[in-house]
Parts: structure tokens; C-alpha cells; sequence
């Protein structure tokens, strides 16, 4: 042993006196710095369940769960982000992607315990000491992994569209599709919301995959619409996309209209492989709108006998009679038409129950009857001088401008209401040559009709006028003109927390000449075909059926849908009725349902 | 009319009449779901005249200091007549006008009332009129005329 060896241990000690590199918890602590990626930190009430922090975790630390107290609700899953500390590496990746910037990390970095699973945690929701700390990791506002921006939808630019019917939306093409469909973080919120709960992710990874063939079938499981609602769909889908919280949300309707845009119909037989093996047992529809068509393709595929009556020459319903070609080709429409037909439908057009047909007769002559007749009776303004002959019906407008009639709708128009029907009926008028204001009762923001609607048409010229409310119509000067008075309205909260709710103040009123006034207000239901001996065993609220379960009614064999069966009114529900009745009539026939 | 059941009874009369016209042409109109429709019109006046069978053992009717909304929609819409081939439409504009009427009605007697608690009793009813009537025009609102 040398010398150096005897005394090197005296050196230690030296050491004890000098101050330590370690520090003493809890006496002393060392924040972290402002931006360390310490602990995680979720703001639950911003969160929205989408599990897009899940999905990028490349540890497989993070895991979805439901939290107590929390329901799903629209666009948001009721989950809750877990994190396992065993595995997480603090790569704040799920920073990064969050959607919502719910997600965040703080800068504390020490954690004592003497229970590991204490390291599994729900950030936000379990009561940690980082929960409040303002410092820590963030994603900065300059930069994003997820692209916020939608691809733009080439259209044709207003004073194109304007001369012409043609279609104003002219569709992605392939690689449009393809960088939009690059957006989604296949989360599905969208499937909960979506009436017809389209597999949305999955056809979106279709076109990823460039594989459209099994996108038609994944549409088809759910809506043998998809050309239709791929163009005029009310996509509430999209208003749950959880990109849009930062930016943009997808453009879901598009992406479906761009796998049907890329498929002709001639193929949709071999690439959807239905194939009718009959069963012998029959059911009639009544109406060949979405909900009546969609039924029928169901229960053909389920070898049913369908046989369609129809009222119009053509099957469509609101579709082809209430919405412009410039939104929705006729080419398109029958695109999804003329399938359903080529699996077999009876169609007996021209042919209205209580006139041509007895109701009685279809409950007799079939084992079970869908009814998805759809709301076409306008409702009247009923203000003084309604029945002045320049007053016309939104509805008729464009029933004529459908049938290739001229609607005689003049130069100068007014348009009174604010939903899908009144947008139209001013574009139709401006494509007629007319100049036109539109008088609605709200604010624009309280509009029925579809945003892009209201937009598009405020680009094509059309003039809103809110908070305008109707008082009297009276006849011009010119007898081919009519005047109308209307009211400024002050907006009240609604009790009831709905929509506020316009009040006429009578010492405003102004008066205008116009060329015509065009009502489109709302729509009501005929159900007038239906026989006392029936209609007492049937539950109506508000002029509509109450359907049970799978949409049927107290008459076992009789089911109902669409406007007429649901509030929401538009043509996905409608889709979703037909499909859904289309299971109930099956389960009934098999004895699987009581009414 | 001098005493509070006397005044009270007046107005269940008229809620019971109420209820049999909406009944009357419940039994008369030709269409399946009108016929539903007016039963739960007339359901809805046989709830006020129990509201206020329980006035007259002792519950309170609605202050007349408490402010009831009035949407006005009943004032620029035209009157309509009760016939078999009725309208929702229509059947709710009369309902809301019945509900107007009997408002103006108890509003008018609460004006000519020299008793202090007649007049608060007159303008008790009036509110509750009012509030009928609010809820059918929030009805016809919702109902009729959706899109705008």
C-alpha cells in the first residue's frame, strides 16, 4: 500500500464540508425552467376526447378513458386522456398535436410517492399540485403539426355562375382529395353526430389509400345517397371535426362526393357486389325522396319486394323538385337513383294515396309500409293581402325552375325567410335575371339555411336584410307589381335558451315595390290520406308522426320517416330513417318486433 | 262580478268554454293529425282551468308586477275561421288571437276594477292569459314558420 493510498480517503471527507451538487427536497426545490416539459397538464372543459394524443404516442403512454361525471355529447367523446409515467418519454409530441390546446405540460418535474400506480393518472381530472401551474410546455402559436387550412373547393366565380344553372362547386380532383383527406386525425366524433353515422375516417383513409372502390362501399353501407349528400349534404359532421378548433374543419361532404366523382355508375353493381336473393315478402313506400328511395334499397338487398308510389313523374322528391342544379346535377342525382332502381324497385309514379291508391289497400295488400312523404305544403304568411297574385311560393319557384318552367318571377324580388329553401329561391331569381333582397325575420347568424349557402348567394348579389318581419302585402301602382310592409324587429332572449326571438316594433315600418314576393318561411306536412279508422292509433305531435322504435308506429305494419317523421329535416336524417325502418321492417317480419 | 270566486269562476267558465270549442272542432275536422292537434290545444285549457281551481283553494296566480313576454306574432296575422278543413297553421293563429282576446279582456276589467284586490286579481289573470299566449306564438314560431 503507498502512501497516496493511506490518505486519499481523508480527501472524501474534505468534500462533506463543501456545499452539495443534490438538493434537499422538500427544504429545497429548483423550479423548472419556464418552458420544461414537465408534468401534463389537460384543460378537461377544452378537451374533446378526440384521442389524437393517443394516436401519436409513440410509447403507447397515453390511453383514452372515461372519466366520472363526463358524458359524451356532440363532438365531444366523453374520454379523457391517461398517461402512464412508466413509459412516457416527455416528447410532448401529444403538445403538439392536441386540436383543441387543451393539452399542455407544466414545468414541474419532481414526484415522490410510495405507490407506483399513482403514476397513471388522468391530466386534469386528478387532483395534482401541477394542475393551475401557468409556466411549462406549449405548443407555439406559429407553427402546427396538423394542417389547419382546408383545401379550397374549385367553383365557379359568381358572375360565371350566375348566367347558368351549371354546377357552381366543381369538385376535387385527385390530388385535392387526397392532401384534404391527409388532414383528418380519424378521430370519429364525426361518426356520432352524423344522422346516418357514416364510417367517415375510413372512407376518408380510402382516398388516402387511393382506393376508391372501397370507399363506394364503405358509403354504401350507411347512404346509397353519397353523390347527393357528397354535394348538398348539411355535413353537421363537420361542425364536430375537432381540427376546427384550430383552424378549419374537414371537408367531409367534399371527400365524399370526390370517391363518387371517381366512379362510374355502370361499375357500382360489380364493386358493391349486391346481389338480390327474394324473399317473397313485399312492402310498399310511399315517396321517392331520400327516405322512401333509401329504404328500398335496404330491404331490396334483403330480397324484399318493393313497390314505390310516387306522386311526381320522377323519383327525387325534395332533391330533384326543391334543390337547384347548380347545387345538384340532375345527372347526379340519378346517378344514385337509377342504382337503387337497377336492384329492382317498382316505381309507380303519378300515383297519390287517398286519389289513386287507398291507404287501406297498402296495409292489406302488403306485409308492411314505409311512408316518408316528406313536408310540401308551404306555409302561408297570413298577413293582410297574402293573396295577391304576385305572391308566390319558394317551393314553386322552384318546382317550376325543376320542370323547365319559367317561374315569372320578374326583375325586382323580394324573398322572405332565411332557410335553405328562401336561399334558394333568390338564387334561382338571380339567375332569372332578377335583382333580389331577402327579408328574414333574424339575424343572419340564426339562419336554417346551410352557411355556405348563405354566403354564396350574398356573393351572387343577393341582398339579406335581417330582423325584417312581414305586416301587410298591398297591391302597387302597377298592377303587375306588389308592394309589402315590413317591420323592424328588436331580438329577445329566448326562456328556453333557443334561438332569440324577434319582436315587431311597430313605429319602424318601411314599404317596398317589388315585381313579386317570393314566401318560403316553412313547410308543413298533407297527411289528409289517412282514414279516421287509422289516424286515431297514430301518435302526431305538431302535424308530424311520432315513430317508436325503428320507426314504427302503433299500426304494426305501418313505419314512418323522414321530414315528416323527424325535426331535423334534411336529407341525411331522411337517409338514416329509410335505413333504419328498412331494419325494423326486417326485425318485424321476423317476428322480432312488437309494436 | 263583486267577490274573488265570482271572478274566479268567471275565468274557469271561460277556460271550460275554451276547451269545448277547440273539442267542437276537434270532433268536426276532416284531417288525422288536426284532430290530435286540437285535443292537445284543448288538454292545454283544461290545465289552466285547474291552475286555477287551485287559485281559488289558495294558490298564487302569477304576480302582475312579473313581466311576460309578448312577441306580437297574433298582431299582424289575419283572422282565420275554424273550419273542418283547418290548418295547423290556422288553428294555431286562432288560439294565440282566443289567448290575445282574453288578455285584453282581464287587462281591460283590471283598468275599470276600483278595488285594489280586484284590480290585482284582474291583472293576475291577464298575466296568465299573457302567458298562454306566449306559449302558442312561441309555437307558431318554432313550428310554422322554421325557416324564418
Amino acid at each position: 500500500m503507498s502512501l497516496k493510498d493511506f490518505i486519499s480517503p481523508f480527501y472524501v471527507w474534505q468534500r462533506a464540508f463543501e456545499k452539495p451538487y443534490t438538493q434537499k427536497r422538500p427544504l429545497q426545490e429548483r423550479p423548472g425552467a419556464p418552458r420544461y416539459r414537465g408534468f401534463h397538464v389537460n384543460v378537461t372543459e377544452e378537451c374533446v376526447g378526440c384521442g389524437t394524443c393517443e394516436s401519436i404516442c409513440q410509447n403507447h403512454a397515453i390511453d383514452m378513458v372515461a372519466v366520472e361525471g363526463l358524458e359524451p355529447g356532440p363532438g365531444d367523446s366523453g374520454l379523457r386522456p391517461k398517461f402512464d409515467y412508466g413509459r412516457c418519454c416527455w416528447c410532448a409530441l401529444c403538445v403538439d398535436i392536441c386540436t383543441t390546446r387543451s393539452l399542455r405540460l407544466s414545468n414541474h418535474y419532481a414526484w415522490i410517492t410510495e405507490d407506483p400506480t399513482d403514476f397513471n393518472f388522468v391530466a386534469g381530472n386528478d387532483p395534482m399540485s401541477w394542475n393551475d401551474e401557468p409556466l411549462g410546455y406549449r405548443r407555439d402559436d406559429d407553427y402546427h403539426l396538423l394542417r389547419t387550412e382546408r383545401i379550397p373547393m374549385p367553383m365557379l366565380p359568381p358572375e360565371q355562375g350566375l348566367v347558368s344553372f351549371d354546377e357552381v362547386m366543381r369538385g376535387y380532383n385527385e390530388a385535392e382529395a387526397q392532401n384534404e383527406a391527409d388532414r383528418c386525425v380519424e378521430c370519429g366524433l364525426c361518426v356520432a353526430t352524423c344522422p346516418a353515422h357514416m364510417s367517415i375516417p375510413d372512407y376518408i383513409r380510402t382516398i388516402r389509400q387511393g382506393d376508391y372502390e372501397q370507399g363506394l362501399r364503405i358509403l354504401y353501407e350507411t347512404n346509397p345517397f353519397s353523390a347527393t349528400c357528397g354535394r348538398i349534404c348539411t355535413h353537421r359532421c363537420e361542425e364536430v371535426c375537432p381540427v376546427g378548433h384550430q383552424g378549419d374543419p374537414l371537408a367531409i361532404r367534399w371527400l365524399k362526393r370526390a370517391i363518387v366523382d371517381r366512379i362510374p355508375r355502370e361499375r357500382y353493381r360489380e364493386i358493391l357486389g349486391d346481389e338480390i336473393s327474394e324473399n317473397g315478402k313485399r312492402v310498399a313506400i310511399v315517396g321517392a325522396g331520400p327516405g322512401g328511395m333509401s329504404a328500398a334499397y335496404y330491404l331490396r338487398r334483403q330480397g324484399y319486394g318493393v313497390t314505390l308510389f310516387e306522386a311526381q313523374q320522377r323519383a327525387g322528391g325534395m332533391l330533384r323538385y326543391g334543390v337547384p342544379a347548380y347545387r345538384l346535377p340532375d345527372d347526379q342525382l340519378d346517378k344514385d337513383i337509377e342504382y337503387i332502381r337497377s336492384l329492382g324497385v317498382e316505381m309507380r309514379f303519378n300515383t297519390r294515396i287517398g286519389r289513386d291508391v287507398q291507404f287501406s289497400e297498402l296495409l292489406d295488400g302488403y306485409d308492411a309500409v314505409f311512408l316518408a312523404i316528406g313536408l310540401n305544403v308551404p306555409s302561408k304568411l297570413r298577413v293582410e293581402g297574402e293573396e295577391h297574385p304576385r305572391v308566390l311560393s319558394g317551393l314553386q319557384v322552384l318546382d317550376d325552375v325543376a320542370s323547365g318552367r319559367d317561374p315569372g318571377v320578374g326583375k325586382r324580388v323580394a324573398v322572405i325567410g332565411g332557410g335553405n329553401v328562401a336561399m334558394d329561391a333568390a338564387r334561382v331569381s338571380r339567375r332569372l335575371g332578377a335583382d333580389v333582397t331577402i327579408l328574414y325575420r333574424r339575424r343572419i347568424v340564426d339562419m336554417p339555411a346551410d352557411p355556405e349557402e348563405i354566403h354564396e348567394a350574398q356573393a351572387e348579389g343577393c341582398q339579406i336584410v335581417t330582423q325584417a318581419i312581414p305586416v301587410k302585402v298591398k297591391p302597387a301602382p302597377n298592377p303587375e307589381q306588389v308592394s309589402i310592409v315590413w317591420g323592424e324587429a328588436e331580438m329577445v332572449a329566448d326562456a328556453k335558451g333557443g334561438r332569440p326571438r324577434p319582436v315587431l316594433q311597430e313605429d319602424r315600418l318601411h314599404e317596398e315595390t317589388y315585381d313579386s314576393i317570393v314566401s318560403a318561411i316553412g313547410q308543413g306536412g298533407n297527411l289528409d290520406f289517412i282514414p279516421a279508422e287509422y289516424r286515431d292509433r297514430i301518435e302526431f305531435k305538431w302535424g308530424k308522426f311520432v315513430p317508436g322504435e325503428y320507426q314504427q308506429t302503433a299500426l304494426q305494419k305501418l313505419f314512418v320517416g323522414g321530414d315528416i317523421a323527424n325535426n331535423t329535416a334534411d336529407a341525411i336524417s331522411a337517409i338514416e330513417d329509410g335505413h333504419h325502418a328498412a331494419r325494423g321492417i326486417h326485425k318485424f317480419l321476423a317476428g322480432e318486433l312488437d309494436a | 262580478m263583486n267577490s274573488v270566486d265570482e271572478i274566479l269562476d268567471f275565468a274557469i267558465q271561460r277556460e271550460q268554454e275554451a276547451a269545448d270549442f277547440y273539442d267542437g272542432l276537434a270532433q268536426r275536422v276532416e284531417s288525422a293529425w288536426m284532430k290530435e292537434m286540437l285535443l292537445s290545444f284543448k288538454a292545454e285549457e283544461l290545465r289552466h282551468k285547474g291552475k286555477l281551481k287551485s287559485v281559488k283553494k289558495g294558490e298564487q296566480l302569477l304576480s302582475s308586477s312579473q313581466r311576460v313576454q309578448d312577441l306580437k306574432i297574433s298582431d299582424y296575422l289575419v283572422d282565420v275561421q275554424p273550419t273542418p278543413d283547418i290548418t295547423l297553421q290556422d288553428a294555431m293563429i286562432i288560439a294565440m288571437k282566443r289567448e290575445k282576446m282574453a288578455h285584453r279582456l282581464y287587462s281591460d276589467l283590471a283598468a275599470k276594477a276600483q278595488d285594489p284586490q280586484m284590480q290585482e286579481l284582474f291583472a293576475g289573470l291577464a298575466k296568465e292569459e299573457a302567458r298562454h299566449k306566449l306559449y302558442f306564438e312561441e309555437q307558431y314560431d318554432e313550428q310554422v314558420m322554421r325557416d324564418n
